[in-house]
């Protein structure tokens, strides 16, 4: 009996699209972290997408006759050494910081969902050849494995990127290899096997349907921590190059050397990462909430 | 349990092994050697004197020799000498690696010092004025990034009390005061960090540990709250919490990297990030081992003290 309800259960899940839509609305609605957050993520796509509408500067324009000037109604943030807005640069900043989280998250994502699908479903030596794979990668510490990849193929904002995506992969194999392994003892499985069905049809249409909720969450978290890898391999000179505007480089190309003449430098662009970040953290926790209550305490 | 250390033992040498190919794969594609960065440095080095370089460094043998040259002088414990300054590895860990291990430790246990406290304070008084301080620092920490709370806290720290670190790195032995005011900052900074999830663990754990039936009963017969927090749940609920500070050794060693940048202190962080700048390969690779080697020997102590925390775990 206790079997039976708990396929009940399973089956109850929402997991079309709307019933997604409605869980997360209803936990917005009910958190207001979550709308807060997912507030915070809506403006940041906006001002990304909208950038060049709503910078009032050209974010490499230089002007010395107005270096280092302090907060005013002209340059809300200020303006850096070289006399460009500081307020332009970060509303691009946007762009780079989100295109480089969803680029990375995205290939991490899709790349750790193939290998994982691979693992939990074939099982056997291709599981055990890719897991030890994916553990000797995440033996390496992230930032050091992105360090030394950005290094391999020179620092652009493309190759930060890619090696964002790179430390990404081992994470979510594994998580979406747990739900695969978990979601392949269910009877439907079974039975689409003794139908008759191929494999590749039973991990679209079976397993890949109810491993999306898991990947979500888990990508929604990535989000943040690929935005603040970026800024960190910027930062130590490895990401995005001058002149291109990005928080990271801001911050340690003008913020460091000026912190203590004109503070506004390393403030602001550090701000906006950490805003961005938290958003992308808050918003994660509450897909989770949400979507996933079993992930909570991974 | 000696069966158990063992074979997790066994299950490490492939890891290791693995990733050691991952790190000479990477560093034979690099871009340009050493040797193109010491032309760099020196001026221009004949197309003889090159050639007569890379033989010396072995570079000119096939990947698969220098591999396994490599991976035998490892073992060996005998890893060569920086190319680019020719000075014996182990020289440049033995002077690097203290400085890393006290900043890690320093940093941990700051961590601890700010997480614990917090987690079980927020746990206890849920839904509290503390409990939302409590957790707006834990979220906060998860999202400053460590590279500008350290610039924050050089640059306020010099402006509101006119006061910076000691420049130069002085060690534990010669002076303890000066080396302190050098690590505190740059420990603060990296431990902030680390405490915001073993924050959020340890209040979670504890409030579910504090609805326990031993819970309640301890409450029953009348002893202290904190009595029954401190020694009946907060035991119980810290195994949870060694998992999330095993799991943050490998964020713990890569904010090392720009902590010591930002510090200017020269440990295995800084060491790694100049060596990758400078192609200098067999640094490079001796301290992304020796970083996999630490993470996996530290993540088989973790999976250990869990039976000293809870008697009832056995391995198998």
């Amino acid at each position: 009996m206790a079997t039976v309800t708990a396929r009940h259960a399973d089956f109850a899940e929402p997991v079309g699209a709307w019933g997604r839509a409605h869980a997360l609305w209803t936990t917005i609605r009910r958190k207001p972290l979550g709308a807060v957050s997912a507030a915070v993520i809506v403006t940041l796509v906006l001002t990304a997408v909208f950038a060049d509408v709503l910078a009032p500067y050209d974010p490499v324009e230089t002007r010395p006759e107005i270096r280092l000037q302090a907060l005013s109604w002209a340059h809300p943030f200020g303006t850096d050494d070289i006399g460009r807005d500081v307020f332009s640069r970060i509303i691009y900043g946007a762009r780079i910081s989100l295109w480089v989280g969803l680029l990375a998250v995205g290939i991490g994502t899709v790349a750790g969902m193939i290998i994982g699908l691979l693992c939990g479903y074939c099982e056997g030596r291709v599981d055990l050849v890719l897991q030890r794979v994916m553990d000797a990668i995440q033996a390496i510490p992230g930032l050091v494995l992105a360090l030394a990849i950005v290094s391999v193929l020179k620092p652009s904002t493309t190759n930060a990127m890619l090696a964002i995506a790179i430390v990404i992969i081992p994470g979510n194999s594994r998580i979406v290899r747990g739900a695969v392994l978990s979601t392949k003892q269910n009877r439907y499985v079974e039975a689409a096997h003794a139908i008759g069905c191929r494999h590749p049809r039973i991990i679209l249409t079976h397993i890949l349907p109810n491993v999306t909720a898991p990947i979500l969450v888990i990508a929604s978290i990535w989000l943040g921590n690929a935005i603040l890898i970026e800024a960190t391999l910027s930062f130590l000179g490895l990401g995005t190059q001058p002149p291109t505007p990005s928080w990271g480089l801001m911050l340690s190309s003008t913020g460091r050397a000026f912190m203590e003449q004109a503070p506004w430098l390393a403030i602001f662009p550090g701000l906006a990462i950490s805003l961005a970040v938290l958003g992308f953290n808050l918003f994660g926790d509450t897909l989770r909430d949400a979507w996933d209550p079993k992930l909570r305490r991974s | 349990m000696y069966k158990y250390v063992f074979r997790r033992l066994m299950l490490a040498v492939p890891v290791l092994l693995m990733s050691s190919l991952i790190v000479f794969g990477l560093m034979r594609v690099m871009p340009g050697d050493a040797l193109t960065a010491l032309m760099a440095e020196s001026g221009n080095v004949g197309e003889k004197e090159l050639k007569k370089l890379r033989m010396d460094l072995g570079l000119d043998k096939p990947y698969p020799e220098q591999y396994a040259l490599w991976v035998w002088q490892m073992v060996s414990l005998n890893p060569g000498d920086s190319i680019f300054t020719n000075e014996p590895i182990p020289v440049a860990l033995k002077k690097a690696v203290p400085v890393t291990l006290e900043l890690a430790t320093l940093a941990i246990i700051l961590g601890l010092v700010i997480a614990i406290p917090i987690g079980v304070l927020s746990a206890t008084r849920q839904d509290t004025a503390p409990d939302y301080v409590g957790r707006v620092v834990a979220v906060s920490g998860l999202s400053l990034p460590d590279f500008w709370l350290g610039t924050l806290v050089i640059t306020f720290a010099a402006i509101w009390f006119h006061w910076i670190p000691p420049i130069g790195y002085t060690s534990l032995w010669d002076s303890p005061w000066r080396n302190l005011q050098q690590f505190l900052l740059p420990a603060a900074v990296l431990g902030f960090r680390l405490s915001a999830a073993t924050m959020r663990m340890t209040r979670s754990t504890v409030l579910e540990v504090l609805r326990e039936d031993y819970v309640r009963t301890a409450w029953a017969k009348g002893l202290a709250g904190r009595f029954v927090v401190y020694k009946h749940a907060l035991k119980n609920a810290l195994i949870p919490v060694v998992t999330i500070v095993g799991g943050q050794l490998g964020t713990l060693l890569a904010g090392t990297v720009v902590v010591e940048t930002i510090f200017a202190l020269p440990g295995m962080g800084r060491l790694t990030v100049e060596a990758i700048l400078y192609r200098d390969y067999p640094v490079v690779q001796t301290n992304v081992m020796l970083v996999a080697a630490t993470l996996v020997t530290l993540n088989l102590m973790v999976d250990l003290t869990y039976a000293w925390l809870d008697p009832r775990i056995r391995y198998r």
